[in-house]
Formats: C-alpha cells, structure tokens, sequence
C-alpha cells in the first residue's frame, strides 16, 4: 500500500481512538453534584427561572422546553452568540473562522458522498444526483475555505494586537492557527488547479476501495500531508471544545434535574459514598484511606468538644 | 501580566491596587475619592504572606524553613491531583476538568467580572488568570509528557511556595459569583476552578479564611450555629422576638419552636437573629397572618441555615447540610423552607441535592416561593401606599444565577409598592452582579482585607445601586434597596457605611419581609425603620 494512503488511514483511525478516548473519559465521570447556571432554556422561562419558582415543585410534572433547548443551541453553535453578544470585535474574526470549518467539514462529507456515487458508477456529467452532490461540494468548500483562511488570518492579528489577548495567547495557539490557515489555503489552491476536485474525489475513493491512488501534485500532497496531520492531532486539543460543549451544557449548567428517588441515581450515590477519602487535613479524618466519604461526611469532629 | 509571573520571587506584591485606577462611581460620587487600601504593619508584613496584592486576608504564616517551604509545595501539588481523581472529588470532577480542559483563551469572561473590572482591570483579578496559573501547573506538573514542550504549550511555569502562597490568597479574591461562566462561548467556568482551588487548601493543607473555617463551619458544628449561638441562647431570642412583635404590632404571637409533625420547617441564618432581628419577625408575624403551619428547630445546627463548607470544603458543607436534613426528617416536616440568605439556598436546595438517595431526601424550598404563594393567596391584605419610596432589588446570585429563582420576589415587590415606585438595577435578574460579600467576603474581615472588599469587591454593587436611583439623590427622598439575602445585606451594610452612602443619598436597605410586613393593612405602625428615625422624633 502507498505511503500515503497508509497514513490517511491512520490518521483516520487515530482521530477515532482519541475521538473516543475522550468521550468515554467524560462519560464515564461520577455524577457530579448539581452545579446548574441560569437561565436553563429548558425551564421555558426566558428570564432565566427555574422550577423553584414554583411552590411544592417536587410534587409537579416537569415539563422539559425542548424547542427552547435548540433555538438557543443553533444560534449558539452555528453562529457563535456569545461571542456576538459578549465580544464582538472577537467576533468578527471567529465567526468567519468556524463557518469557514463547518463549511469545508460539509464540503469534505459531501465529497466523500460524491466518490461514494462515483464507486457505484454514478458521476457528476451523467447522474444528476452526483452533478448536485459536485455542486454543493465546490460551494461549500470553496466559501468554506475563503472564510476560514479570512478567520485563521484576522485570529492571529487579533491575539497579537489585542494587549489582552496578546499576554494570555501562547505559542501554541499561533501554531494552531497558522498550521489551520495552511490548510485552508492549499485545499483553495488545490481547487484552483483541480476545479472539479477530480483528482481529491478519486483519491477518497481509492481509499475506500483500497485500491491503488491517483497521481497527486506537489501541493496536493502538501495540502493532504497538513489535513491529515491535523485530523490526528485535533483530539489532543482543546479545540475539540465543539464536543465539549455538549458536557459542559447538557451535563453540567443545563443538569438541574432533581434527587427524587430514581434507583439509577441512587445506586451512583451509595457508590460514590462509599469511595475511600485520603485529603490530609486534619479535620477531614480521613486516616489516609481509611474512611469513606459515608463515614467522614457523618462524622462531627467537634460534638465531643462540645460537650 | 502573564500567568507565569505569579512564580515571581521578588517577595513583592505583583500589583498595587490604586484608588486612581478604580472604575468610576456615578454621581453623587463622581468626584470621591477613597483612602488607598491600608498597608500592613511591618510587624504584619514580617509574619503574613502579602506577595499577591499587598493584602492579608488569610493571614497565612511564612514558612520557617526551607523544608516547611517544600513541603508545602508538595502537599499542594498532591492535593491538586486528588481533585483531578473520582475517590476523593466525585462530587466535581466532571465540570473542574471540562473547565481545566476547554479554555480557548479568548478572554471573554474578563469583563463580566466585577472585581476585575472595577479594580482597574489588574490583571490578577482576571477570572482567567487564577485559573490559567491551575491548569498550567496540572499540565506541567501532573499530565503525562507534561514538562514536553513546556514553554511551547504554554504553561512553563514554576511551582515553588511564593506561587502557592499567592494562589492561597488569589483564592480569596473572587466572590464565586459565576457571572464569567455565565458569558464563557465554551462553558468554561472559572468560579468553580476558584471553589476547587479552595476545596485543595483546605481539605489538603488545612488553609482557609478563619472566619469561614475555625470561626465559620467549625463554631457551626461546634456549637450549633456560626454565630457562637447556643441552643439556650436561641431560646431566650426567639422570647425577645415575641417580646418585640407585641411591642411593634400590639399582638402577641406564639413562634413555634420543634413542633412535631408541622408542614414546614423554617430556616433562618442565625446572623438574622443578632443583626437584623427584624428579619425572623416578620417572617413569623407574615406566617402567623396566612395560617402556615410550621416550626422552627433549636436543634444544635438546626437554627442556623447557613452553610460555609459551600464555599470551601465539601467535607464540612456536607456535615452541615446532613445535619440540617436529619434535623427536618426528625422533626416529620414535609419541607424546608429557607429564609433570606443566598447560599443556605443554593447549599441546601441544590448542592445538597445528590448527598442521599433520593428517598431520603426532604424536599427544599424558597421563601420567596412561599411568600409569592401567600401574597397570590390573598390571605393576608397588603396597602401598597405604605411602601411609598423608591425601591430597587437585589438578587442574591446564589438564589438567582445560581438557582433560577426571579420571579416570585419580583411578582411581590409589585404587589406592595405604589405603581412606578420599584425599579430595576441594570442588569438584573440571572445577569445581576454579586454583592462583593459572596462566597464569605460579608464575614471576612482580617488583616487589611476589609478595606480591599469595600473598594473593590462591592463596587460594583454601588456603583449599581447609585445607578438605580440616578435622578432622585436627594437624600432627604427616602430610597430602599430591598435586599432578601442576610450576607448580601451585611456586605451592602458595611459598604453603605463605608460610602457614607445614607447621608449623601438617603439609601438605605432592607429584607424582602421587612417590607412585606410594613405594606400589611393590619399593621399600625410602620414596621421599617430608617437609621435618623429617632433623631426626626
Ligand atoms: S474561560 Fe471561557 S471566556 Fe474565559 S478565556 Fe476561557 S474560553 Fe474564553
Ligand atoms: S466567579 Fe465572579 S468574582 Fe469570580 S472570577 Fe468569575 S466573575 Fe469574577
Ligand atoms: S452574598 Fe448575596 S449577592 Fe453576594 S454571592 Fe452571596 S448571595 Fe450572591
């Protein structure tokens, strides 16, 4: 097997693990403690309240405002509200930045569609189902990688001309930023020298034949080499943070459900109570193991005292 | 200034914060000027760590040698990794390590920070600075390859006693109010990275404000309430406050003590029962008019709600909040409910909430809740028209952000206040801004602390409420801020006393009930006082 194709697989295939890893590592995490922030969409109540407003709350149904839920989430993810509303100048760089991602992430999909279409014999001069799924490759990637180049450009001028922004950024995330900017500028100049994507469609399909692949230019094979190494490097980083935010939301300022006798939650806590303490202070108790959050958090090192 | 100079071994202070640099009062203060915070003595300054901002508030002793130094950087560090793991933080590990893992450093969370915004933007005070200086020791430190590429990745940075002496202190610079979380574009949340930075000194290295840990939580334990209060004591008050309600009301009314088998359970902060004895008055004579079966408890740590562990130590917060639960269990109540005090709320209404399998929970409620419900009820008949001043409202954040409870204190200061009277401040509701006296600073007052609290902490707070009334300050117009939360009242009272804030304005403070009980058609006298009342008389 090619080089090439070997490492486009491990790439693949280390973003999977990683990818994985990652998850399995947040969803596997203890119950926490509620730790809710509002408003919660949820609730339904635009001003923020919470079913505490609500006297005897626990004998009522909840009512979970899905719909709430998403109008806040998809201005959120698909256009970055927070920023829009608590940093603009930010903004106005970031927003082009991750549309210029979400885009060119479409336009790499549609185009695995396409050498899909391709494989079972339909292509884009023939079949009008693959000329529309050609078509909306080249838009969404072309805009896809203008926007993110513009993105990735105006971060690296923002974080360096900010004062604020310039103390806090390290090295690291200028490397980020310009190894992201590299990829939307080659994948713009493949397409300048490939306008169908020919030669990109023809590789993906090799790679999901397993048979021999096209012949790449020089940049193309730059711009393959800087995509790939990113795809296996990206779940290392904080950048998966698009991930993230279902945890940090969902899971943590959204989780306001109530202790109200479910034996799933029950069993977690009597787990939990019984993890061995080893914090050494001395008013913890916790004898460097030997006690259990059951026992120290029912003891009362000062009753005796007391009396 | 970047993190990494928190390793500094000047032995100064990294910043100076100046009365010049501070972000502006509206008028009448326009033109104020405070006193520079005052400088320890040498005495103090020989004895105390101070290398973060020239102020003591822990008052944390230097090391007396080189090993003592290292030992503790040791302990730190291993306390840091026992937050990191299941057994000995299941209760956060999820969100501290999504907030360790996730920032992107885009700074947005600085501005929606009060003390960071009104010190003058020092760069300590950033809610991402405490945290950056966490997470880039756990990475250097405590991940695997973390000394890889250090300086590269971004968090080269020394681990020696002035960082962990400075952190100590920088722990004590943010109320937790989570208004940064609140802006964060991933869900960052560097209040809870302040909590569990606290929770490290404490449970680890025995560090905490003394008037949280060994004169907070531990009196509480000890002796039944933070205040000292003993059960005896609780007894003979709860006579003066029959006393006192006969004196003011002209009837005498029976506050239940220990019933068992009533509804409810009432819980006060037991500071209510010294500072502002008005408070638990009214809250009985409002029960007693709508009919409210209920008791209180002088149980030993049974009268006194509150809760510090919640800001420091989930060992000593969850001893309390067990106790509070067993407490109402024995009693037979149906419910809890909490009186005016923020984080008894959020300890026990939410915190608390995944202590005890479910079926051994006693359900928890607001007294502002309770409170709507009465006013909806009819039961009790309010004149408006006897609140006939300005009034703007405080949200205590652990009852609002932090627990979605905006409406009902709102829907009940409509009801007993003229039309047009009641204003909001801008912003409030889940957007307000803290007291300056959250996660302890109301009690904390050693070493020059107190001066860094009312200059910065609670400006903002000041700044708000000067907002609200902008248009009528003078003081001979009486203004009220209603305030229904006993530690957001005891911050807004040092800070009134510290502007000098009544006689220039005519601004004065109360609880939601006081002013509840003053618009009640039965009452004769007005039930508010004002602090020049006896001298008009
Ligand atoms: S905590 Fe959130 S808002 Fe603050 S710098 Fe990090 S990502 Fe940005
Ligand atoms: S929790 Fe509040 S005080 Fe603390 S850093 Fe965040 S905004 Fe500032
Ligand atoms: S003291 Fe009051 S305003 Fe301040 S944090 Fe507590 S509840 Fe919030």
């Amino acid at each position: 097997m090619d080089i090439l194709q070997l490492l486009t697989y491990l790439s693949g295939v280390v973003f999977v693990v990683a990818f994985a890893a990652k998850l399995l590592k947040y969803f596997t995490m203890p119950m926490h403690v509620r730790w809710e922030l509002y408003p919660i969409p949820h609730e339904g109540k635009p001003y923020g309240g919470s079913f505490f407003e609500e006297v005897d709350h626990w004998k009522k149904t909840r009512h979970k405002d899905h719909m709430a839920q998403y109008a806040f989430m998809v201005p959120e993810i698909l256009f970055i509200r927070a920023l829009y509303e608590d940093n603009r100048p930010l903004w106005y760089v970031t927003f082009p930045f991750h549309m210029g991602l979400y885009l060119s992430i479409g336009g790499l999909v549609f185009l695995v569609i396409g050498a899909i279409l391709q494989i079972i014999g339909l292509m884009p001069g023939t079949s009008a189902l693959a000329q529309l799924v050609h078509s909306i490759t080249i838009i969404l990637a072309v805009i896809g990688f203008v926007l993110g180049a513009i993105g990735a450009v105006g971060l690296i001028i923002r974080r360096l001309s900010d004062p604020l922004l310039r103390d806090t950024s390290v090295p690291i995330d200028y490397f980020n930023l310009v190894w992201l900017g590299a990829i939307f500028v080659t994948s713009f100049l493949v397409w300048l020298t490939d306008p169908g994507f020919v030669v990109s469609r023809n590789y993906l399909a090799s790679l999901l034949t397993f048979k021999p692949r096209p012949e790449l230019s020089a940049l193309q094979i730059i711009n393959l080499l800087l995509f790939i190494g990113f795809w296996a490097y990206f779940p290392f980083t904080h950048m998966t943070h698009m991930v993230s935010k279902y945890f940090m939301w969902d899971k943590v300022k959204w989780d306001d459900s109530p202790n109200v006798g479910d034996a799933g939650v029950d069993a977690k806590i009597k787990t939990y109570l019984g993890y061995p303490v080893t914090w050494a202070a001395p008013h913890i108790g916790a004898e460097g193991g030997k006690k259990t959050w059951a026992d120290v958090a029912t003891t009362n090192p000062w009753t005796e005292q007391a009396k | 200034m970047r993190a990494e100079e928190i390793a500094s071994k000047s032995g100064q202070p990294l910043v100076d914060p100046k009365p010049q640099d501070y972000a502006p009062l509206p008028p009448p203060y326009d033109k104020y000027e405070d006193e520079p915070i005052a400088e320890l003595t040498a005495d103090q300054k020989a004895k105390w760590e101070h290398s973060l901002d020239g102020v003591s508030a822990l008052n944390l002793p230097r090391p007396e040698s080189k090993e003592e130094e290292e030992r503790l950087v040791r302990a730190f560090l291993s306390g840091l990794e026992k937050l990191l793991q299941k057994e000995n933080n299941w209760t956060f590990l999820q969100p501290l390590t999504l907030s360790m893992e996730y920032c992107a450093r885009c700074q947005t969370c600085a501005d929606a920070c009060p003390v960071y915004e009104m010190s003058g933007r020092k760069d300590i005070y950033r809610p991402t600075f405490r945290s950056d200086v966490v997470r880039k020791i756990a990475k250097k430190y405590l991940s695997p390859g973390g000394k890889i590429l250090a300086g590269f990745r971004g968090h080269d940075i020394d681990l020696n006693w002035e960082v962990v002496a400075r952190l100590a202190e920088l722990a004590y610079r943010c109320t937790l109010c989570r208004r940064c979380a609140q802006v964060c574009p991933i869900g960052v949340d560097n209040g809870l990275i302040t909590h569990e930075l606290r929770k490290l000194f404490s449970q680890e290295l025995g560090i905490a404000a003394a008037e949280i840990h060994s004169k907070g939580s531990v009196k509480h334990l000890q002796f039944g309430s933070s205040t000292g209060m003993v059960k005896a004591a609780v007894v003979d008050i709860i006579e003066y406050l029959e006393d006192d309600i006969e004196e003011k009301t002209g009837k005498r009314i029976k506050i239940p003590v220990n019933k068992k088998g009533a509804e409810i359970l009432l819980v006060h902060n037991a500071g209510e029962f010294m500072s502002w004895p008005e408070n638990p008055m009214a809250f009985a004579i409002l029960f007693d008019a709508a009919g409210i079966d209920y008791t209180l408890s002088t149980e030993t740590i049974g009268y006194d709600a509150v809760n510090y562990g919640v800001w420091y130590d989930d060992v000593q917060f969850a001893r309390v909040a067990l106790t509070h639960l067993n407490i109402a269990r024995d009693l037979g109540v149906k419910k809890i409910v909490i009186g005016e005090c923020g984080h008894a709320h959020k300890a026990l209404s939410v915190i608390a909430d995944r202590l005890l399998p479910g079926q051994q929970m006693i359900p928890r409620e607001s007294s502002y809740t309770l409170l709507w419900d009465i006013v909806k009820s009819g039961k009790i008949k309010f004149d408006p028209t006897k609140n006939d001043f300005p009034v703007t409202l405080h949200d205590p954040c652990n009852i609002v952000r932090l627990m979605g409870v905006v409406k009902p204190q709102r829907e009940i200061l409509k009801a007993i206040t003229p039309p047009g009277r009641f204003r909001e401040m801008t912003p409030h509701g889940v957007e307000n801004y803290c007291c300056g006296g959250g996660s302890g600073f109301a009690i904390m007052g050693s070493g020059n602390f107190p001066d860094w609290k009312l200059r910065l902490s609670c400006r903002k707070k000041v700044q708000q409420i000067l907002g609200a009334f902008q248009g009528e300050m003078d003081p001979s117009v009486k203004k009220m801020v209603c305030s229904p939360c006993s530690n957001c009242k005891g911050m807004i009272r040092d800070a009134f006393e510290h502007y000098e804030v009544y006689p220039k304005t005519g601004i004065w403070y109360t609880g939601l009930v006081e002013m509840m009980v003053n618009a009640m058609v039965d009452q004769e006298q007005p039930f508010l006082e004002w602090p020049d009342e006896d001298e008009d008389e």
